[in-house]
């Protein structure tokens, strides 16, 4: 997997600008290899590859602003991209416009990227979903999953001077794990697929699984939890969807109150884009250089996320977590990262209690996005714990619960940290969490 | 188009192909929005390319580019043959193809006004008077009006010598307007919530939305439930509107009802399905009320259209049949494993994703009843409106829905406003519990643009005919 090299993607970059005349313009180029083998019951049945290159242009003048993108015959593209913004910018009406932001010195580094994501083969998707298979033959089980690289590369060129360029490599593997009467889950995502352990991401699966054989139904109440970093990367993923950025505070829809202790101050959420332990990328789709975000310190509410717009209205600098301009969305965190603790999971488990350990959520949606209150199903390994130890399985359970509520009784905290991706394909980087009480509500 | 797909599947034959097809696609889009009375996009998208699946050794592959000139193109076939040929290094059970004659002829959507011949200041003017509108009512914190339109060109052709030419256009609009107090914050859309409604129509499917005639009416509306009461909790009647009702079978019946969860081609990901072979023909689903079909030739909806993405004819499949557990959504792959002819079901998003079953349009059959009877004839029950939250298990059969609105109903009156309504239940309990379904002039077909599925992920447009329905003895209850 290859992707044009940082000169050749300026240049184009460059081609389509010099066709804009005198106006402010902004040009995003996503150049991507992608491919994504998918098994199912021991085998492989879906295997896919896409090659493709984005480009969309911004043009801002006379208080009008025009998108226009284009994915295809990059020779033909150029001229039709600058033709369609032109015409959406000359025919929308005057409105707010957010001057396109100048560069700001910042490095195009650190980028997550990993030499042998960039050389996965077919082959080698292959023989790694072949591994996860014969771990699950030997244990008498059928897997399912997927094994996933990437290499995107990313360039922001704009006529305010900007020249931002990165490339960055992905790679995750996925696997469920069924047996006769019950699932187990596990996954892995790095930038370097040579840290991807098939084997031992096989093993997790099966072993949750044979665990989960015969669950018997629990009755819906409150309950301890221990939640692994499956569930927990949904919950971070949720609380910072409805409350961390700029606009959601000024449309009066965040729950976040700067300066209030509202969580547990075990709870320190930050979105740091240059953390090495994630998946770092170092600017925004503006081309702002992204900062590290203190969202909540110790459990204390602290800062918002800002994109250019946000940040012009509040008369701060952006903090670079700009979607694609212009949006009504408003900034979006992309490396959220819960801090660690001291606690190993058996340690989560013995402090717990009498609880239940959670392996994963699914269908996570919000109910009361103020009070934080989402809803969704446990789904793949929910177990009783019992005197400090893992027990029995239990049948999916439905919660209904506000995350700030539960996140302000926290009973402890893993001290290990993976990378978890949403449904949003964004990062995460969070341990287990013992939480004092979660509801079930069927 | 067809000399792109006929290069692409010489080659996939020479490189050793058993079957092979190609979908050439383009795609137009140009999406307006207006916020606030201070922000104002206008965006033209364009894409095209060409996906190529392959079967080589019992296996599949599929490789997609955007470049069409020729050696990218006969790169994209070669490397499908490759990665079929790596998947059969994991495929113990060869890839069988359910039969299906070669299909040849062309399909466009009926338009009656086309959207791309609408000026933009037609469509702009149309938005700034909705969203001036929501903004003129005291109480309204945030409002946003935006239109979207579709045209999209596909190309199908495969080995067996099918030659398939589309056009497909699809009109959506939608607003929302959102007031914020006192701890609360409460969004009422129109015509449906999560952005817009959209159909395979032209222009007048905006037109008859109306979105600048109701836009003073939902914002009086999200103002309205900032002080409402709680919505009680209970078990009640509970009668859905059109929009709830169509998210309802989409979540419940629609994804139960693909073929491919059930044989678990999902699992790691969207999930399986509690509708299981052998339930079918004897599983009671639902009421008699109940009459569900997978209909990829009713007029209008978002899955309509001439072939699906592997070239088989558009189709009318019952799901279920008065209550009875009847039939799936399948492909061609998933229909031989019980020995039928594809129901059509087989969608992509675009050139760049592989085809999986998907549903067309899902609707629930009118009944005879009425949503003004349903309400006179309930004694202690809710009316809710607009889908405002949802989750489901992985099964399909344990749900939870929340409404932008709800309508308190006492002896046969609607006597209040109530807000932050949730209802929950298992899906054949809830189905069972239906005892009215509003008749054919209050059922409507409903576009859901956002239904996700496979890996890679792909958001797929569908369809969903409803009307309003009555449910008895649900779970009812306040998000609070």
């Amino acid at each position: 997997m290859s992707v044009p090299r940082r000169e050749d993607l300026l240049a184009l970059a460059d081609s389509v600008l010099d066709r804009v005349g005198r106006q402010a313009a902004e040009l995003v180029i996503t150049e991507r290899e992608h491919a994504l083998t998918r098994f199912a019951r021991n085998q492989i049945h879906q295997n896919v590859a896409e090659s493709s290159r984005e480009m969309r242009l911004r043009l801002v003048a006379d208080d009008r602003v025009g998108v226009a993108e284009h994915r295809g015959d990059p020779e033909d593209a150029a001229e039709r991209l600058v033709a369609a913004a032109e015409a959406a910018r000359r025919l929308a009406p005057a409105g707010e416009v957010v001057p396109l932001p100048k560069p700001d010195a910042g490095p195009d580094a650190p980028v997550a990227h990993g030499p042998a994501t960039a050389s996965a083969s077919p082959e080698w998707r292959a023989e790694q979903a072949s591994a996860i298979a014969a771990v699950g033959a030997a244990a008498g089980l059928e897997t399912f999953g997927v094994v996933e690289t990437s290499v995107t590369a990313t360039v922001v060129v704009s006529t305010t001077g900007n020249r931002r360029h990165a490339e960055t490599t992905a790679a995750s593997m996925i696997c469920v794990a069924r047996g006769q009467d019950g699932w187990g889950y596990a996954d892995r995502h790095h930038r370097d697929a040579a840290h991807l352990d098939a084997v031992a991401l096989a093993r997790e699966a099966a072993e949750t699984c044979g665990r989960n054989q015969g669950a018997t139904a629990l009755t819906p109440g409150v309950h301890r939890v221990v939640l692994s970093p499956y569930a927990v990367a949904d919950l971070i993923a949720h609380l910072s969807d409805l409350g961390f950025s700029a606009l959601a505070a000024e449309e009066r829809r965040s729950f976040m109150r700067p300066g209030e202790r509202m969580m547990s101050e075990l709870v320190t959420v930050v979105d740091d884009a240059a953390d090495p332990e994630g998946m770092p990328f170092p600017f925004d789709a503006e081309g702002v250089s992204t900062r590290g975000v203190t969202c909540v310190e110790e459990g204390v509410c602290r800062s918002f996320l800002h994109d250019s717009a946000t940040a012009l209205r509040a008369g701060v600098p952006s903090t670079g977590h700009a979607l694609p301009m212009p949006n009504t969305l408003g900034p979006w965190a992309r490396h959220l990262a819960l801090s660690p603790g001291v606690l190993s999971d058996a340690e989560l488990i013995e402090a717990c209690g009498t609880g239940l350990y959670v392996t994963r959520l699914w269908y996570v949606r919000d109910v009361h996005p103020l009070r934080t209150m989402i809803t969704g199903m446990t789904r793949d390994g929910t177990f009783l714990i019992q005197d400090g130890r893992l027990g029995r399985p239990v049948r999916d359970l439905r919660f209904t619960q506000s995350i700030v509520d539960a996140l302000a009784d926290v009973g402890g905290v893993g001290r290990e940290r993976r990378i978890e991706r949403d449904e949003a394909e964004r990062a995460l980087l969070v341990p287990s969490l013992c939480l004092g009480h979660f509801t079930f509500t069927s | 188009m067809r000399d792109i797909a006929e290069l692409v599947l010489d080659v996939a034959a020479q490189a050793g192909a058993a079957y092979a097809d190609c979908r050439v696609v383009q795609r137009q889009v140009q999406a307006l929005s207006v916020k606030d009375g201070r922000f104002a996009e206008v965006t033209a998208r364009e894409d095209a390319g060409v996906g190529v699946r392959a079967l080589v050794d019992g296996a599949w592959g599929f490789a997609s580019c955007d470049r069409m000139d020729a050696p990218s193109l006969e790169d994209a076939a070669r490397l499908a043959c490759r990665i079929a040929r790596a998947s059969a290094r994991l495929r113990r059970v060869p890839v069988r193809l359910a039969p299906c004659p070669p299909a040849v002829g062309t399909y466009a959507t009926p338009v009656g006004r086309d959207p791309f011949e609408v000026s933009l200041e037609e469509k702009m003017d149309l938005l700034i008077r909705a969203d001036e509108a929501m903004g003129a009512v005291a109480g309204v914190t945030s409002h946003r009006a935006s239109l979207e339109f579709v045209r999209e060109q596909r190309y199908f052709a495969s080995t067996e010598g099918a030659s398939v030419e589309q056009l497909i256009v699809e009109s959506g609009g939608g607003m929302d307007a959102t007031a914020t107090g006192d701890g609360e914050v409460q969004t009422r859309s129109h015509p449906n919530s999560f952005g817009r409604h959209q159909l395979c129509a032209g222009y007048e499917a905006v037109q008859a939305m109306d979105l600048a005639g109701n836009a003073e009416r939902i914002g009086s509306e999200a103002v309205a439930l900032l002080t409402a009461p709680p919505c009680p909790t209970g078990r009640m009647t509970l009668i859905l509107d059109g929009t709830q009702a169509a998210l309802q079978v989409h979540e419940s019946c629609g994804h139960a009802t693909e073929l491919d969860r059930v044989r678990g081609d999902e699992a790691a990901y969207a999930g399986t399905s509690f509708l299981t072979p052998d339930l079918r023909g004897r599983f009671r689903y639902g009421s008699e009320h109940v009459t569900i079909t997978a209909d990829a030739t009713a007029t209008g909806g978002l899955g309509t259209f001439g072939w699906d993405d592997e070239g088989v004819a558009a189709q009318r499949t019952v799901l279920v049949d008065r209550g009875v557990f009847r039939g799936y959504m399948s492909s061609r792959e998933t229909a031989a494993d019980h020995g039928e002819p594809s129901s059509g079901a087989m969608r992509a998003e675009s050139w760049n994703r592989i085809p999986i079953v998907r549903m067309t349009n899902v609707n629930l059959e009118p009944g005879e009843s009425s949503l003004e009877e349903m309400i006179a004839t309930t004694e202690h029950g809710v009316y809710l409106q607009t889908n405002r939250s949802w989750s489901i298990d992985d099964r399909r059969l344990n749900f939870q829905f929340g409404t932008q609105n709800g309508h308190l109903i006492r002896d046969g009156r609607v006597v209040g406003l109530v807000r932050n309504a949730i209802y929950a239940g298992r899906t054949p309990d809830f189905w069972r519990s239906c005892d009215a379904v509003a008749g054919p002039a209050e059922w409507r077909m409903w576009g859901v643009v956002n239904c996700g599925k496979g890996q890679p992920a792909q958001l797929v447009h569908v369809g969903h005919g409803a009307a309003p329905c009555r449910f008895q003895g649900v779970a009812v209850t306040a998000a609070s």
